[in-house]
């Protein structure tokens, strides 16, 4: 595993929590869009075993729908709890990705 | 959509896969659905899913072990992991169901034989029943079915994900477990002793009795289907 990818599975939770925040997505189209952001070093059926968990947790909650392609989909939406968590993800990554940009890439340019 | 509902759209929808991705997804599918402790309805929605994505991603050119990697018995566990078991409320009557149904069959057959046979020879004698053998019996037959069911279940979960499943060695690996668990049984009914008090049940009682239970059983079934 690469070490970008080793970096990205602490936070990915936040980043899947992230993209249903703005719009409910399927499974498919969550993967697409992880890589258009530019996450390509994820497998796209990682987020499978992560949609459970979160299901699991009560963060997200699934729901059969018709896509706009025609079929049905299992659509994900982001619940109460889901929110909250969202929040908190994003003020530790405040937290931590400061010092971390400084530390690593300030002293590289200073 | 219930799981019955998302099994046969699986099946449909399966055929629309290349060979490769068949073959890979297939191992998958089996893998899951043989976790029977699992939750049937969550284990083919998420099943769905995966063949829903491997659809769409195989019309844009991407192979099966392109998205969920090369490892697929290790994704299979991810999954797996994160899976809830099945709720206690639908595996009773599931397992239920299934010794009723065996239980009116025996009944059924027993009734026919003994029918059968009393056409032919006194067989009178043997429609006594001694409940505390039967109960040995049973007890026997059931650990040989449950064994060799776990016993194929093992087989079948060690030949998926590899590259040349010895489909051959298998077969006659479970024929023999069975050949043999039967074998066991056979020789327990022979030389168990008749033991405890024993009552008359004739072969019409019996054949109604199995009769009524099957018959039961398959109301059941049509009013779940409903």
């Amino acid at each position: 595993m690469s070490n970008r990818s080793q970096l990205l599975k602490g936070i990915l939770d936040g980043c899947v929590l992230a993209v249903i925040e703005i719009e409910p997505v399927y499974g498919y189209e969550l993967s697409q869009k992880l890589l258009n952001i530019g996450l390509a070093d994820v497998s796209e059926g990682t987020i499978y075993p992560i949609l459970l968990r979160l299901q699991k947790n009560g963060l997200i909650r699934g729901e059969m729908r018709p896509s706009d392609s025609g079929p049905n989909r299992k659509y994900y939406f982001l619940t109460e709890a889901g929110l909250e968590a969202l929040e908190t993800i994003k003020e530790e990554w405040k937290q931590i990705s400061k010092p971390v940009n400084e530390l690593l890439i300030g002293r590289r340019e200073g | 959509m219930n799981a019955k509902q998302l099994i046969e759209d699986n099946n449909r929808k399966r055929e629309l896969l290349t060979t490769e991705n068949e073959e890979y997804y297939g191992d998958l599918l089996l893998y899951i659905r043989l976790k029977l402790t699992l939750s049937e309805q969550q284990s083919e929605e998420v099943l769905m899913e995966l063949l829903d994505h491997l659809l769409d991603a195989q019309e844009a050119g991407k192979t099966a072990r392109e998205i969920f990697g090369d490892d697929p018995k290790g994704f299979a566990d991810a999954i797996i992991e994160h899976l809830p078991k099945e709720e206690k409320r639908k595996v009773i009557p599931f397992i239920g169901g299934i010794i009723a149904d065996i239980i009116g069959w025996i009944l059924v057959i027993r009734g026919g034989l003994l029918f059968i046979l009393s056409q032919f020879t006194e067989v009178e004698v043997k429609s006594t029943v001694h409940p505390i053998s039967t109960i040995g019996i049973a007890l026997v037959l059931a650990s040989f079915v449950l064994f060799t069911i776990f016993y194929i279940f093992k087989i079948i979960d060690r030949s998926l994900f590899t590259e040349k499943p010895n489909a051959k060695k298998d077969s006659i690996k479970a024929g023999l477990v069975g050949a043999l668990g039967m074998a066991v049984v056979l020789l327990v009914v022979k030389f168990l002793p008749e033991i405890g008090p024993a009552f008359v049940f004739p072969w019409w009682v019996s054949l109604i009795v199995g009769g009524i239970l099957l018959f039961s059983m398959y109301l059941r079934k049509k009013r779940k289907e409903e």
